[in-house]
Order: structure tokens, then sequence, then C-alpha cells
């Protein structure tokens, strides 16, 4: 038993109230073991690993409670809850390091990463002289399997890609070879082939070391992958434990039931998948590009291109949902808005039935944004902040002259939120008063009222949790056979895309790599490109 | 996952609610409002001219008579807030209809209103001496600013409360004029010019950085040039060749100190517009087809307007500063008393007299203090990394 997490109790004020926000948990974990904390936003599995780690801030924490037994080299087991703050220190590093999310604002941009590693390293060895402290620090790189690090030792963190950084973090954890590695999310920030690459070298350090490592994360896939026992946390409850395969495959509590019953891979399929070819397409796209210059020097010269999107060829068929995905920094996002022209194209064109969107003027393409709407990634900066939902969602009517008058504007839009299953008193409140999920609706009700025969939804669920996806999805499904809506829908969660879509589109550097309906792309891939994204998935193991 | 919705509030009304939660922010909000009263009241506070008088039974006002066009001005004005502030209308309605009804009161006010040419400070005095009313109401502080008591012998500098007879509560300075009355006249120019000058930066800074910002490009190359050049001009300097070459008129430099100062609200303007273009809500908006003024000024500008905010509550500071220096300098207005005029008063005597330095020096130092004091607070609440609730 290396780490005995007791009744362990975690306590917030916030404005002036007290919140439990980790409530009686108790876990075990063994030398060399993975144990998973999963749960939705706000379950308090982060908490945990900070409350392990006693790195709460002490502005809100009001207290904490319970035993934490930790049982350090030589078989002393101390009680970390009870340790001073010198004693704690010791621990943190050498014997419990821990890493992040976010691997650019976890590093120091101001020091080269070979600089950081060397600190953690002088911390915990302070009797090594300067060149085997350096030695030390390559080698770790080296066990991070990072390219060229005899370079890279003194390279700064932004020269760096995420999943470069997320290596070198792995390494400065590794260096002091801790009996514990608490990972927050570490790959969540992350594409998914990196995603799989740092997942095996986690798994490959652990077993060349005997490290026990304690893995937060929201993503039944990845526990999957990974995990040799899970425990499922909601509100601050650790409400079931148990192996991974058997608990995925039969959960006993009601939360991990329902919360297992909402991954994309087990909702109930829809019938109408309708028959591909048939339909005749609604937009189509035709060597349709998007390049943004390059400048430098005095006079701003054009040097160069980024092409963002090049050359794409591509149709949409009406009343189908075609899935686009790829990698960050494929362009899908761009394609999307150069589509509705909110990102102005600079080649090739885009037929809306007859209408060639890139020909329209200013006003033309003013008056053709009631056909075409876009619905986005983040809840939270999608919904002006000073408007009330009443004017969020009667002003796009107003401008296209739906509805006589105001208070009949307010009638569509009060429909409108029951279509997409909100209280209609939401109408005179403002965004912030909304959950994530709550917003994206209203963000869908605002797509709706211009009643347009198209829409973007651009990552739409991946900042909400697997619950609240599944609502979502299943409700757009709905809008979508009531309205014969037709949609682009990006989105880089192959569950999803199975779930949702008619075809499926794979983008990879700016170009379309392959098309076609979605059984054939994920089931039997032929691009190079698509099979290796499609393999790197983490899939729940059903 | 459930989330209780929070109170029903607007964005402006929260961020206020936070601002005027810290003390510091109290306080400033209670000194500017002290400020603004004893601006709007000063005829009726100050004055040499009885509020009240009955002669032979018949009562009259003489204050009311010698009310100049300014001071009906600021009567209006204090009136169409205090009645604006309960109406159902947007922020942006009713500072529309607050301008609207100041400018047809200034010019009503300047047609209508004439009070007697010649102003006669003692003559109330005198007929009050000889019996001839029944009864007399005077102001709370029973002298004009530019009464210098003539008829009474008056020697000036004297000490606040050591004349028996009279009470000069902050005393009198070398004209016999009492410091008390100047001071409750001056603080409309404190006022006045803060927001008047601040008023016109904001107008130029927001509009023209708000078109580098949403139009960038060429638009803003442009205009950060413009913003440099204006950047360079030293304020002080230029006010002082205005003052040389026409004179020396409150309004110029109100004028002066505007539009010297609007090249910081740009940049925020700016930087505002820069990162608000790229935010999902004005893109949405923009894929809604709305009309560019509705994305500009309903979408746009009210989010970015935070940081303008703050930094106009220290800009008003700066302003008033200015005219104090100015005014300090021998330069500010001829004849109506100012606090940066009435400390170059206690400059030039040959002795000391504390009172005519320490209580005008005072007013400007808690003045720009509580200003200083509501944007540090302004500040903090719109910053979401320090939200904090008390």
């Amino acid at each position: 038993m290396l780490l005995s997490v007791n009744k362990l109790h975690t306590w917030f004020r916030h404005q002036g109230r007290t919140i439990k926000a980790v409530d009686d948990v108790s876990f075990t974990i063994d030398r060399g073991e993975t144990f998973c904390l999963v749960g939705e936003s706000g379950s308090g599995k982060s908490i945990t690993a900070l409350s392990i780690m006693r790195l709460l801030p002490s502005s809100n924490l009001d207290r904490h409670d319970g035993e934490i037994r930790f049982q350090a080299e030589g078989g002393l087991t101390v009680d970390l809850s009870t340790l001073s703050g010198a004693q704690m220190r010791q621990v943190r590093g050498g014997q419990i390091a821990m890493i992040f999310q976010e691997p650019m604002s976890s590093l120091n941009p101001v020091f080269t990463i070979g600089e950081q590693i060397l600190e953690a390293v002088n911390l915990h060895f302070p009797e090594l002289g300067e060149e085997q402290a350096w030695e030390r620090v390559m080698q770790a790189l080296r066990e991070v399997q990072l390219p060229d690090p005899e370079t890279r030792i003194h390279a700064y963190p932004h020269q760096l890609s995420g999943g470069q950084r997320q290596r070198v973090m792995i390494a400065m954890a590794m260096a002091c070879e801790p009996d514990l590695l608490i990972a927050d999310e570490p790959t969540t920030a992350l594409d998914v082939t990196v995603q799989r690459e740092i997942l095996r070298l986690m798994k490959a350090l652990q077993q060349r070391t005997g490290m026990a490592i304690l893995f937060i994360t929201h993503d039944f896939g990845v526990v999957s992958e990974i995990a040799d026992r899970v425990g499922v946390m909601q509100q601050g409850k650790l409400v079931e434990v148990g192996q991974t395969e058997q608990l995925i495959r039969r959960p006993q509590h009601n939360y991990s039931k329902a919360l297992i019953a909402a991954l994309p891979e087990n909702l109930a399929r829809h019938e109408q998948h309708l028959q591909v070819a048939e339909a005749e397409p609604l937009i189509r796209l035709k060597q349709f590009q998007i390049h943004f210059p390059v400048r430098k020097g005095l006079f701003r010269r054009v040097v160069d291109s980024v092409r963002a999107v090049d050359g794409v060829d591509l149709e949409i068929p009406r009343g189908q949902i075609l899935a686009l995905v790829g990698e960050s920094g494929s362009g899908k996002t761009t394609l999307g808005r150069g589509i509705l022209r909110l990102t102005e194209p600079t080649g090739g064109q885009v037929d809306f039935d007859d209408t060639d969107i890139t020909r329209l003027d200013r006003r033309q393409l003013r008056r053709f944004r009631r056909h075409m709407q876009i619905i986005f990634q983040d809840p939270v900066s999608s919904l002006n902040p000073r408007l009330s939902i009443a004017a969020i969602i009667t002003e796009p009517m107003k401008v296209h002259g739906i509805g006589e008058n105001q208070d009949e504007r307010i009638e569509i839009a009060r429909d409108l939120l029951a279509q997409v299953q909100m209280e209609e008193d939401a109408l005179w409140r403002y965004p912030h008063e909304f959950s994530g999920g709550q917003r994206q609706r209203i963000g869908i009700a605002r797509a709706l009222s211009l009643d347009p025969a198209f829409i973007v939804c651009d990552e739409i669920t991946s900042a909400l949790d697997v619950s609240v996806q599944a609502e979502i999805l299943r409700m757009l499904l709905q809008l979508r056979a009531e309205r014969g809506l037709t949609l682009l829908f990006i989105t880089h969660n192959i569950g999803v895309v199975e779930y949702v879509s008619d075809r499926t589109a794979v983008m990879y550097q700016g170009r379309i790599v392959e098309q076609g309906p979605t059984d054939a792309i994920i089931n039997r891939p032929q691009n190079d490109y698509t099979r290796q994204l499609i393999a790197a998935v983490p899939r729940v193991r059903l | 996952m459930s989330e209780r919705p929070v109170k029903r509030q607007s964005y402006w009304r929260r961020i206020l609610g936070q601002t005027f939660v810290r003390w510091g922010a109290r306080l400033g909000l209670l000194w500017v409002g002290i400020l603004a009263l004893v601006g709007v009241f000063a005829p009726f506070l100050a004055s040499s001219f009885p509020l009240l008088l009955s002669q032979d039974g018949a009562l009259s006002s003489p204050v009311l008579e010698h009310l100049q066009p300014v001071d009906v001005l600021f009567l209006v004005a204090f009136v169409a807030v205090l009645a604006l502030i309960p109406m159902q209308l947007t922020l942006g309605r009713k500072l529309l209809l607050l301008a609207g009804v100041l400018s047809l009161s200034a010019v009503l006010a300047y047609t209508w209103v004439s009070p007697p040419k010649l102003v006669i400070y003692e003559q109330y005095r005198v007929a009050e001496a000889a019996g001839r009313y029944d009864w007399v109401l005077y102001a709370p502080v029973p002298y004009s600013p530019k009464d210098y008591q003539r008829d009474r012998g008056e020697t000036g500098l004297e000490a606040p409360l050591s004349n028996g007879e009279r009470t000069h509560w902050f005393g009198t300075e070398q004209n016999g004029a009492d410091v008390l009355s100047r001071m409750i006249h001056a603080s409309r120019i404190a006022l006045g010019i803060g927001f008047v000058a601040t008023g016109i930066a904001m107008v130029l800074g927001v509009i023209i950085g708000g078109l580098m910002g949403y139009f960038s490009g060429v638009v803003d190359i442009l205009g950060m040039r413009l913003v440099e050049i204006f950047e360079a001009v030293p304020t002080l300097f230029l006010l002082l060749t205005f003052v040389a070459f026409f004179g020396r008129s409150l309004y110029i430099m109100m004028v002066i100190i505007g539009i010297t100062s609007w090249p910081g609200y740009a940049r925020y303007v700016r930087a505002e517009f820069l990162r608000l273009r790229k935010q999902d809500f004005v893109q949405a908006a923009e894929a809604a087809g709305l009309p560019l003024s509705s994305i500009l000024f309903r979408h746009m500008l009210p989010n970015g307007m935070g940081p303008v905010l703050v930094a106009a509550s220290f800009g008003v500071a700066a302003a008033i500063l200015a005219e104090a220096t100015l005014s300090f300098l021998g330069l500010g207005l001829v004849d109506d008393p100012s606090w940066g005029e009435m400390l170059n008063q206690a400059v030039q005597s040959s002795s000391f007299n504390w009172w005519m330095a320490a209580f005008p020096g005072g007013a400007i130092f808690l003045t720009v203090f509580a200003y200083n004091l509501i944007g540090e607070s302004l500040r903090d609440a719109i910053d979401p990394y320090l939200s904090k609730s008390g």
C-alpha cells in the first residue's frame, strides 16, 4: 500500500458560504498501479489530488480533514496531512510528483527547459555535482523520448510543441524518481495521436520504475487505455471504485451507470442514417482555399502564406450531417468559418443551392446570412454578456424582418427555447446565470432563430461533460429531423462522429484526405493518416 | 450537471456592486457626491444675498434674482439626473436624454435668465442694518466669493474664527473675501473641468480607437501614428501657449486637456476591439447579418468599455490637477476663484497664512484621492482575476 487516503474532507469558503469540495473520500493505491479518478467537471477530482499534495490555495480553503497515509522510502509511513510545510516540500517532487493539464502555463517561459529540470534535480539531490546533475537532466529528457535532447535541453518552452512540453513536464516529474505521479488531465489539451504517445510513454516509465500513477481524467476512453482501477467521483463523493473492466462493463452505482450510458459509443444509434448517395448537395465547395498572408519587413510585403485551407472539394447533401474531423491546426475551424465568409476565402467557390456565396457583395451577403448559421465551441464567449437572452435571440430576427413586432418575436423566442428544452423565464436572464450546457442550448436557439437551412457546428460539445454532451447531441438530431437541417459538424471526437454523422471528411494540413459514409471511414479507412488517427483514438473497451 | 441560476442582474449593476463593496470606493463616492451637491447648490450655500427676506410684508428672494445662467444650468442638470435614474432606459439612452435636456436648458438659460448687471453685495446688509426689513434669512455662509466686504472695513487675512463679530470658518484672504465661500464656488470648476475634459477625451478616444480596432490594417497603422503624435505633445506647455495667445478661459482649458489626453483611451479601446473581434459572440453577430452599427455599438463597445472607464476615473483626477497647476502658476481664470488659484494667493501674500493653503490644498488632495480610489476599485472589479466578494 503506497498511498491510502482515509475519509478525506475538504471544505472551501466561497462568498461567505462553506462548500464541501471533497466529501468523505477513501481509496488506496499500490506500488506500480494506475488508479484513475473520473468524474464530470466540478466533481472534486482535481481538488482531491491537490488535497493530497496540500497545494490548495489557503485564501479560500476552509479546512480539511482525514488521513493521507503515504509509505515513504524505507517503509516508513507518514500522514501527509500532519506534516509541516518544510517536510511537505521534501515529499513534493521527491516522492510525489505532479503534472498538469496545460503544459504551456506550467512551464516558466523565461527559463530553458534544461534549467527548469535542473532546478528540480538540485532541490532533491543536493549532493550531486553540477556535471552529474546536468547528466541527470539529459537522462530524464532521453527517458521521455524527446527528439534530439542535446539541443532541446537549451530550448525555451515556446519553442516546443504541446506534446513535447508535456514530455518535458513528465521528465521534470520523473527526474527525481517519485514513488507516486499525480497526473491531472495531462492529455486533455493534446491531439489524439499525441495523447496516445504520451499515454504509452507513461505506461513504459511506470513499468520501468515501478511508480504508482494517480490519473485524473474525464475521458472513459483514456481510462480504458491506462487504468488498473477506477474511482468515479460525483459532487465530491467517491461513489464507486472497481477494476477498470468490471466498472465499465457492469457499473453498480446509478451515477456510474448514467455516466457510462451517456458515452457517445453507448448512445442508441439513430435509425434514419439516410441513404448517402440519394440526396442532392446543398453545399458544394470547389477548390476552396483560405490562405493567410505572412508579411515581413518595412513595407509589410507578402513574403509567404499560411495555407489554412488549401483546395478543398466537398459536398454536403441536403438534410445530412457531415462530420469534419482532424487534429488541431488542420484547418477545420477555418474551413467552417470560410464557408460562412466569417473568414474571407482567397480562392475557389462555395455554392449554396445555386448561389455562389463567394461572389455576393456585402449587402447581399448580409441578407443571405439568415440561411446559414454557426454554433460555437466555447459556451462562455459565444453569448454577449451584456445582453439579456431575449435580446440575443430576437435581434437577428428583427434585422431580417422575422415577426411583425417585438412581442411576436418574443413569442417566437419562447418557442425556440422550448425546442431546446429551456424554461421560458430564461428570456429575461443574462448569460452568466447559465451553466455551459444551458448556454450551448441558447446558442443553438439563436442559430435557429433565423430558420436557417445550414448550420456549422464548431466543436459544440467539446467543452461539455459527457452527460450534457449526450443531451445536446440527442436534441440536435431531433431538431435536424424536424427541420430538415443540413449540418457541418466539426469535431475531434470520433465517438461523437460515429453517433451523429451520416458522412465524414478527414482533414489534414488544409486538405481533405478522405471522405465518405461515416461507417466506411471509421471501420475501413483507406488513407494512411485516417488509419493512424482512428487507431489513436482511445476507445472504451466494452 | 445542474447549476443553480444566480440572482438576475445586468453586467454593469454587478460591476458597480463589486466596485462599491469596497470601502475606499464608497468613501471616494461619498466625497464626490458631497462635492457635487455643494457645487450644484453653491449659490444657496454661500452668498451675500439673503435667501429670503420680508419687506413691508412682501416676500422676496434676492438669491434667485441674482442667479447666473450657469447656476440655473447646474440645477437643471441635477434635477434631470435625479429624474433619469429611476427610469427604465438603457444607459446610452439616459445619457442621450441628459445631453438633450442640458443643451436645451443652456440655450434657454442664456436667453432668459438675466441677472442684474451691477452687483452690490452690501446693499442688503446696509438695508438690514437700517432696519428696513421685517426679517432676513441668510445662506449658511453669508458671503459671496467675490464679496470683499468693503462696507465692513475688512482688512483681510483673518485667521479662521478669529473675528468676534463675523464667523469666517476658514478665514479670509488678502482682499477680505471669505475662503470657505470661495472654495464652495470653486468646487464647480473642479468638477466641471474633470468631467468635461474627460468626456471630450473619452468620446474622441472611443471613436478613433474603435475604428482602429475594428477595421485594423491601414486604418490601424495611420491611427496609431496619430496616437503617437498626440502622445508626444506636452499638455502643460501647450496649455501655457494657448493661455498666452488666447487669454484665460475655462472652456479652452477643458478642450485642450480633452484633445491631448484621448490617445490613452484610444489605445485601450483599440486593444479591446482587437480582442473582441475574435470573440465568438461578435462572430455570431456577424454571422446573423447584423448591421455594422449594431455590431460596433451593441456588441463590442459595451464589452470594451471597462478599461476605458477605469482610465477615465484616473483621467478626471489628472484633469483637476492640470487645472490646479495652471491656476497655481497664475494662468488660470482671471476672476473666478478656483482651488489652484487660491493656493497661488496663499503663496503670494507676504506672510504664510496656513488657512489659505491648507483648505484648498486639502480639497484638491481629497478629490484626486477620491477619484483614484474609485478608479482602483473599478479596475479590481473589472479584472476577472481579482474578482472577489469583499
